[in-house]
């Protein structure tokens, strides 16, 4: 549902751009559902960028930067560990009642918190899009960090 | 315990890589925006992953019979908090859970001990091993599973339901030490079995006043001693009838159970012969102690599937003792102990035969070539089991559902009929 609306979001754009980032997340939607029926997590991660792509091609493509991005993003998260807990899930497990209690508050805060976190890069994006030198270094050595963090799980 | 990585942390990972270098090279920070949730995520998950610390052992009931409820409990100790834990005992066949949970996920905080309570049911004799159980940890954001099993897990041993014996087979000879059979001969018993006229050294006790008086000279009563006697039950093991939840095997076994309680309850001496891809042999004894020696043993009894053709040359003298009662149970499958069987009563052993019946187990088929050949295996069978008795064997059909007394009623009648045609 969270992709769906996602999707709906990204088509909201009215013209022949919109439709295409629509069409971009509408795939990420039908590649989630096809993960969920077929209990396939590499699915999940491909729903999530199509979703994402069908979002930038849709809006990000103004001068001014989206202020809904820090949702966008909390939602795709929101979407991704609904996904994989469903995937994950066995119902001939019994789980205690307090376990998925304590699983569900754990991802609102993540997800709560990753919006917020979200929202200030986006604030401060905003407010220094003109000083692009030192967010090009943060943004350059945060992707270098996350590369690296794959290498090392590939390893 | 191994940890790895789940497919969801790659999965963020590889999102977190890639949308930060498309913002990069896109030049857009709604990108960033969108990847930051992701990255977050991985970051919190490297930093709240660590391994689990944890003690877990399984206790069950050790011994049980077959449709008992038998405990089983899980403790599991936290040395350090567990956002998840997944707890999985797997069952084997003959086991089957009963009430509780054969798969939980609970949490433990630090210093917490949890005690999991499953209780199954024994649907079949025999020597169960309970397990592995298997425990698999997740952290927080389930970016880490551990996953292990314990080492050691309990055996359980599932003793046969034995049926209510009121009558047995009485062997045709006797042993030498007392017991509750009558014997054929004449010694001290209380047994009433002659009278002969006064010898010297006859005891005073023995004298019958009235025959003595009626005949004016000095008779004395002679007696049958209570002697016990040798009993070997003999399995055949080389093959079986299986049907969906019971087989020819099963039945025997059952049935051997309550023979050999029925003769170890009358202090005879009981020995037990396992016939079939692997020999194996108790050698006589009585007494409670070999009870238990006979009944678990039977639980180590399965068909082991042998092209080996054994004869019994190859079972220790000691564990036939002559004038031994032989009580075989046997389908009557294969021909290697349908020969043993007819070696044995050439020997002169006291040989008796429960045909386990392994017709009920099958089905008359209905094509018409197919249905013929059933038709002439039964006949096989009739004739087989009449081979065996005009070689002197008592053998009677048993099937599952009649009581184990009837079939052995049949044998009690032929051997009875049997000897006094001996005479």
């Amino acid at each position: 549902m969270t992709l769906a609306a996602l999707t709906a979001y990204a088509f909201s754009g009215g013209d022949a751009v919109a439709s295409a980032g629509g069409g971009l997340a509408a795939a990420g939607t039908l590649a989630l559902v096809a993960g969920l029926l077929l209990r396939f997590p590499v699915a999940v991660p491909w729903a999530v960028l199509l979703v994402g792509a069908g979002y930038v091609v849709a809006h990000v493509h103004h001068s001014v930067v989206d202020g809904w991005a820090a949702v966008v993003g909390g939602a795709l998260l929101l979407a991704a560990e609904l996904a994989f807990w469903s995937i994950g899930s066995d119902r001939r497990i019994h789980e205690e009642r307090g376990l998925v209690l304590r699983q569900s508050l754990t991802m609102v805060v993540l997800v709560v918190t990753a919006a917020l976190v979200s929202f200030v890069l986006v604030g401060a994006a905003a407010v220094s899009a003109t000083s692009g030198l030192l967010l090009t270094a943060i943004g350059v050595a945060a992707a270098v960090g996350a590369v690296a963090v794959v290498l090392r799980l590939v390893r | 315990m191994t940890r790895r990585a789940s497919s969801k942390l790659g999965a963020y990972a590889a999102l977190s890589a890639f949308g930060l270098v498309a913002a990069l090279v896109l030049g857009r920070p709604e990108i960033v925006a969108l990847t930051a949730p992701f990255l977050l995520a991985v970051c919190a998950g490297l930093a709240l992953g660590a391994s689990p610390r944890f003690a877990a052992e399984i206790d069950a009931d050790e011994r049980a019979v077959e449709g008992d409820e038998i405990g089983v409990r899980i403790t599991l100790t936290a040395l350090a908090p567990i956002d998840r834990l997944d707890v999985f005992v797997r069952l084997p066949p003959g086991l089957r859970v009963a009430r509780g949970q054969q798969a939980r996920s609970l949490r433990l905080a630090r210093g917490e001990r949890r005690e999991l309570e499953l209780t199954v049911r024994a649907e079949r004799w025999g020597a169960h091993s309970l397990g592995p159980v298997y425990l698999r940890t997740h952290d927080p954001l389930g970016l880490f599973a551990t996953e292990g099993m314990l080492a050691r897990t309990p055996e359980i041993r599932v003793y046969p339901r034995e049926d209510t014996l009121r009558r047995i087979l009485q062997p045709r000879e006797t042993q030498v030490f007392s017991g509750s059979e009558v014997a054929r001969h004449k010694g001290e018993g209380i047994e009433f079995a002659d009278m002969r006229p006064w010898a010297p050294g006859d005891p005073l006790k023995r004298v019958n006043w009235r025959a003595t008086a009626r005949r004016g000279e000095v008779w004395v009563n002679e007696s049958h001693p209570e002697r016990n006697t040798d009993v070997i039950l003999f399995v055949d093991s080389f093959a079986e009838a299986r049907g969906q939840d019971a087989s020819t095997l099963d039945l025997a076994v059952r049935a051997t159970a309550a023979l050999a309680d029925a003769y170890i309850g009358r202090r005879d001496r009981v020995g037990l012969i396992s016939f079939g891809g692997i020999l194996r042999w108790l050698e006589p004894g009585m007494g409670t102690v070999q009870l238990y020696r006979i009944v678990d043993a039977l639980l180590d009894t399965q068909i082991i599937l042998s092209y080996y053709w054994t004869g019994i040359d190859l079972i220790p003298q000691r564990t036939l003792p002559p004038n031994a009662l032989v009580i075989a149970l046997s389908p009557l499958l294969d021909a290697r102990s349908v020969d043993a069987l007819l070696d044995l009563r050439a020997r002169g052993h006291d040989l008796c035969v429960l045909d386990v019946s392994p017709v009920p187990f099958t089905t008359r088929p209905s094509s018409s070539v197919d249905a013929v050949a059933y038709d002439i295996w039964i006949l096989r069978r009739d004739a087989l089991r009449h081979r065996l008795q005009r070689a002197g064997v008592a053998v009677a059909e048993w099937r599952e559902g009649i009581p184990l007394q009837a079939a052995v009623e049949e044998v009690r009648a032929f051997r009875r009929h049997a000897r006094v045609a001996r005479v």
